[in-house]
Order: structure tokens, then C-alpha cells, then sequence
């Protein structure tokens, strides 16, 4: 070795205030998904409520309640975790886990500002959906592991669900790249200055909502962890820091899926006048949050044939219209 | 060039686990996985030639993308045979599985 | 070359696929399969690959390995595993004759085939997709029509099960 080894202590705080681990560790990451998640829940609960006429969380503090969630959170965090006897104890501790690192890693990709872009990658819209199509496998191995009826049942529904419903969800976002005529996210936010994508893609907007909804797992598409039918389905068995973690993954897959529809229809980052990008890009995805929360207070719950008939049939059939109707546009006018 | 060589290891290697799978399993399931060891052997291989070459090639990326759907294709009729196999005989021992035989 | 992360992948890859093989439990089994195929993935990385990679991930372990699991789920994994008739030795022997076979190939070409460091270019995603679409078009056809056949094959099978 020529050169000197390097101060730790140096090498530690050049490593903490460089801009990359400051944004893994701030925003757009850790810490901020970790309050943005539990925010999520509060505003979950509390818009959910208004819509059938309760009041939902108020004790917990002066605004709202809104630090139920964060009490919810350390409560769930210091519970026992008693793991099932019969259960496969691997699996059943790293599938939750590796969901929730698995959502948190797709907010990476997100592309909240130019600053704030962890990773600029240049297939930015495959990756994001290729880490989503890992999920139902964690799921069914959480189902599978805890080696009781309801969990393998809600594992089993889920794997249908999410299989029937990437399909449709790729195939949408495909109107967006022949648009941009790029993968690459930011490129996508870029090619909207001129107007957003929700104008020419309408349809493909509606069906990547839905089938987006659908790979989230919430109401009206929920199947796997209905309450009333598989009692809380795949994560029936789980308790205490799983259970947190189980949730917590799907709050983050709604912010991600959020910022993502945000990125490929609204614009992204873009937005008029003095205020930052990151406000733009936040405000519609919180927007787009409160929409797909305010379908859970308006459907009810469909069944599992109506679910995979409309996946395989409806759904797949209009994506592959929209790629026609996009094709035009982009063959009509090229300017776009 | 080293790097090469040692690509090129990994997908020997994986090959020779393959075949080895192939020789030696019995049930169905593991055979399918072995299959699948060797394709990835030579998605590897190919990969790396065509990057590794003077100037580098895309077509071998191409390739690649045929072959991956092709094994996806495979492993889906493979295990829906197996299902109906196990359906007809409760049994996924390809040695016991002898109705087929002429 | 990153030595490092070339190292890591490919023991996972191997490790993986070993485990894949001899894992007593099927659902283990297909879940090593999994790794390997992620390991495989990185090494794609590693090759500026990256779109085949994410393919690779999508397809691999998106389907593939979702497949194998609910298979392996509905077969119950206590079935199917039988005594293996050749010693586990041989596995050590077939690693070994392959790879000793794989590095004598590699060397002898190695002077064939010299290696640039930079890919630049012609392994972006715009090439790719060129390649793709217009010099291999008709294969591409060809290939959704193979596709198309699977899947009705496949849907065939699965009703004539439902009828016995």
C-alpha cells in the first residue's frame, strides 16, 4: 500500500455528509419513507373515516391524531414476537423483511427532484417494475410459511392477483415510453414540459391506476388480506415488528406506486412559479395517495373470479388498445 | 483477458451442476431446475462473449432476451405437465412415471 | 473489471444453484434457485447488461420461480424426493471436469477473443432495441407466435386435468 490508510474517523464523516448517503439516509430515503409511511396510515385511517361518517384517530395529539400512527409504531415495535410453532421459521421472518426492503428500494428510483435523484438509471421503468413482479413470491412464501389455513389461502390469492395484474400494469406503462421514447424516468418527467401524459394516455392512465390499486392490495382489490373472509389473509400469523413491517411495506408501495403514476402521467417535478420541484412532485403524489385512499372508503370488495376474469380479459384487452391509440398519436403527430 | 476466463468459470460451472442434476434427480421438479441451470450457463456464456469480444456486440443481448422468454415458455408447459402428471398418477418419480411406455 | 463484486456474485450464483440441487426441501430448493437467478442478474450487470438483467429478474424470478413454488406447493413437498443413485461425490467431480474443461476453452480462446474494457455504444438500450426490432423482427414475430402456442398448450393441459 503507497498511500497512508485514511483516518476512520475522517473516512466515517466524509462517507456521512456526502450527498448520496445523505439522500439514501434522508430523503428520498430511509427517514423520510419511515414518516412519510406512518403519515400514510394516519391520513389512511382519517380520510377513511370521514367517508363513512366517523371521526377516526383525535386523542393521540392536538391536530387530528396525527401521532397515532407513531404511536401505533412503537407499540407494534416493543410487542413479543412469538413466532408459530409449526411455522418454517426462515421464511416466515425474512419474507416481511425483504418486503419492506424491497418497497423501500423502489422509492430510489423515484425521481422526486434533479437534486434528490438517487439513481439515474438509464432502464429506470423496468427495474421499478421488475423489483414490484418480486413481491407475490414473498407473499406466498409468508403465506406458505406460516403453515396455517387463512395465511396460505391469502398467499395463494395473492399470487393470482399480482400475476394477473402485471401484465396489464407493464403493458400500460409501455403508452408512456413510446411517447418519451425513453425508459429512463427523469427523461419521462423531462418529455412532459411540453404537457403532461395524461392528456394523450388517458386510458393508459386509468388502467395503470387500477391495475396499480390491484398490486398494492387495497380495497377493491384486497383479496389477499380481506378481513371478514381470510381474516387478514397472508399476515394472519404475524404479529408485533412483522406485522409492522407487513403493513409498513404496503404503505410504501402506495407512496411509490403514487410517485410513480405521478412521474409517468402528471408530470413529475414539473410545475409552474418560484416554488421547488420537490413541493410539484410531493403535492401530486399526495394527491394521487388521496384518490386511491378515497376508493377504499367508496367500493366494496370484488371477488376473486371477478377479479382474474377482468385482469385477463378487460383489463389486457384495453392496455393493448391503448398501445394502438398511442401508436397513432405518435405516428399522427410527431411533435408530441 | 482474465475477466473473461473467469466468466467463463461461472458458467462451467453452472453447467456441470446442471448435468450433474440431470444425471442424478429423480423428481420432476429438480429436473426442471436443472434445465434451468443450464440455460442460465449458456445466457451467461453468450453474454459474455459478445461483450467481451473486439469490438462488443449487442446481438448476443438479443439472444439472451430470446432465450430467457423461451425458458419461461418452457418452464410453464414443463409444470403444467407435471401438475396433470401428478393429477393421473400422485407421482412425480420420472422412473415410476412409466404409463408412456411403449 | 470490480473484482469484488464479480467474486460475490458468482459465489452466490453458484452457491445458489448447488443449494438449488441439494436443498432437502423443495420450497428451499426453488427459492435458492431464485438467488441464483438474481446472482446471474448482477452478473449481467457486471457485462453492461442491465436490460437483460431486469428482464432477467421480471421473467426469472417474477414468473419462473412463482410458477415452481405454487407447483411445488400443490405437488406437497414430501413428494417426488427419492434415494439418488449416484454418490454426492460426483458432484464435486462434475464442477470440477467442467470447470477444468471451461478454463482450458477460455484460455485457448483468450488470445481469440482479447476484450475491450468499454462497451460505449453499442451495448446502450438504444442499440439494443435497433438490433432488436429491426434486424431481428421476424424472429421476434416468430417468437410471440411460439409464445402464443405455449400459452394455449398450457391452458389445454390445465382443462384436460379438470375433466378427469
Amino acid at each position: 500500500m503507497a498511500e497512508p490508510f485514511p483516518d476512520p474517523i475522517q473516512m466515517t464523516l466524509a462517507i456521512m455528509t456526502s450527498p448520496l448517503f445523505l439522500k439514501i439516509a434522508i430523503f428520498p430515503g430511509l427517514t423520510s419513507i419511515a414518516i412519510i409511511a406512518a403519515l400514510l396510515t394516519w391520513l389512511d385511517r382519517k380520510i377513511t373515516a370521514r367517508v363513512q361518517l366517523r371521526i377516526g384517530p383525535q386523542y393521540v395529539s392536538p391536530l387530528g391524531g396525527i401521532l397515532q400512527s407513531f404511536a401505533d409504531l412503537i407499540k407494534l415495535a416493543f410487542k413479543e414476537l412469538p413466532l408459530p410453532e409449526k411455522a418454517d421459521k426462515f421464511f416466515f421472518v425474512m419474507a416481511p423483511v425483504f418486503g419492506m426492503v424491497l418497497a423501500g428500494g423502489l422509492m430510489g428510483l423515484i425521481p422526486f427532484s434533479h437534486e434528490t435523484l438517487i439513481s439515474n438509471l438509464e432502464i429506470g421503468l423496468p427495474v421499478f417494475l421488475a423489483f414490484v413482479t418480486l413481491s407475490p413470491t414473498l407473499v406466498l412464501l409468508a403465506g406458505w410459511s406460516a403453515n396455517s389455513k387463512y395465511p396460505f389461502i391469502g398467499g395463494l390469492r395473492s399470487l393470482f392477483q399480482q400475476t394477473a395484474y402485471e401484465i396489464p400494469l407493464w403493458l400500460s406503462a409501455i403508452g408512456v415510453v413510446m411517447l418519451a421514447g425513453t425508459f429512463n424516468l427523469e427523461k419521462i418527467v423531462l418529455a412532459q414540459s411540453k404537457g403532461w401524459f395524461i392528456v394523450p394516455q388517458a386510458l393508459g392512465a386509468l388502467l395503470f391506476l387500477i391495475t396499480s390499486v390491484a398490486e398494492q392490495e387495497r380495497i377493491p382489490f384486497d383479496l389477499p388480506e380481506a378481513e371478514p373472509e381470510v381474516i387478514m389473509g397472508w399476515q394472519a400469523e404475524y404479529t408485533g415488528f412483522f406485522f409492522l413491517a407487513a403493513q409498513g411495506a404496503g404503505f410504501i408501495k402506495l407512496y411509490a406506486f403514487s410517485a410513480l403514476f405521478a412521474t409517468l402521467y402528471l408530470g413529475g417535478y414539473l410545475g409552474p412559479g418560484p416554488l421547488p420541484p420537490l413541493f410539484w412532485s410531493l403535492l401530486k403524489t399526495i394527491g394521487i395517495v388521496v384518490a386511491v385512499i378515497l376508493l377504499r372508503g367508496t367500493f366494496g370488495r370484488v371477488r376473486i373470479d371477478q377479479l382474474l376474469r377482468a385482469g385477463w380479459t378487460i383489463l389486457l384487452g384495453l392496455a393493448l388498445v391503448n398501445i394502438v391509440i398511442t401508436y397513432f398519436i405518435v405516428v399522427g403527430f410527431p411533435t408530441i | 483477458m482474465e475477466a473473461l476466463t473467469s466468466f467463463f468459470g461461472v458458467s462451467a460451472i453452472l453447467l456441470g451442476i446442471g448435468i450433474y442434476g440431470l444425471a442424478t434427480k429423480r423428481s420432476a421438479i429438480r429436473i426442471l431446475f436443472a434445465v434451468e441451470l443450464i440455460y442460465n450457463a449458456a445466457n451467461l456464456n453468450i453474454i459474455a462473449f459478445a461483450r467481451l469480444r473486439n469490438p462488443p456486440i449487442v446481438t448476443g443481448q438479443v439472444i439472451v432476451l430470446f432465450s430467457i422468454a423461451l425458458a419461461a415458455m418452457e418452464a410453464a408447459v414443463g409444470l403444467a405437465i407435471i401438475i396433470v402428471a401428478f393429477r393421473l398418477n400422485n407421482e412425480i418419480d420420472l422412473r415410476k412415471l412409466t404409463r408412456l411406455k411403449g | 473489471m470490480t473484482e469484488p463484486a464479480f467474486l460475490v456474485l458468482a459465489a452466490v450464483t453458484v452457491i445458489g444453484s448447488i443449494m438449488a440441487l441439494e436443498a432437502r426441501d423443495l420450497v428451499y430448493g426453488a427459492v435458492a434457485l431464485g438467488v441464483a437467478f438474481l446472482g446471474m442478474a448482477g452478473l449481467f450487470i457486471l457485462l453492461d447488461a442491465s436490460y437483460v438483467a431486469a428482464f432477467q429478474i421480471a421473467v426469472y424470478i417474477g414468473a419462473v420461480v412463482i410458477l415452481i413454488l405454487f407447483t411445488v406447493m400443490l405437488v406437497g413437498p414430501a413428494k417426488g424426493e427419492a434415494q439418488m443413485e449416484l454418490k454426492r461425490v460426483s458432484l464435486l467431480a462434475a464442477v470440477l471436469v467442467a470447470t477444468l474443461i471451461g478454463m482450458g476453452g477460455a484460455l485457448a480462446s483468450a488470445a481469440a477473443f482479447p476484450g475491450s474494457d468499454v462497451c460505449g455504444g453499442s451495448c446502450d438500450i438504444q442499440s439494443l432495441s435497433r438490433t432488436l426490432l429491426i434486424d431481428y423482427g421476424t424472429q421476434l414475430e416468430l417468437l410471440s407466435l411460439v409464445l402464443a402456442a405455449a400459452v394455449i398448450g398450457a391452458l389445454t393441459l390445465a382443462k384436460a386435468e379438470k375433466k378427469t
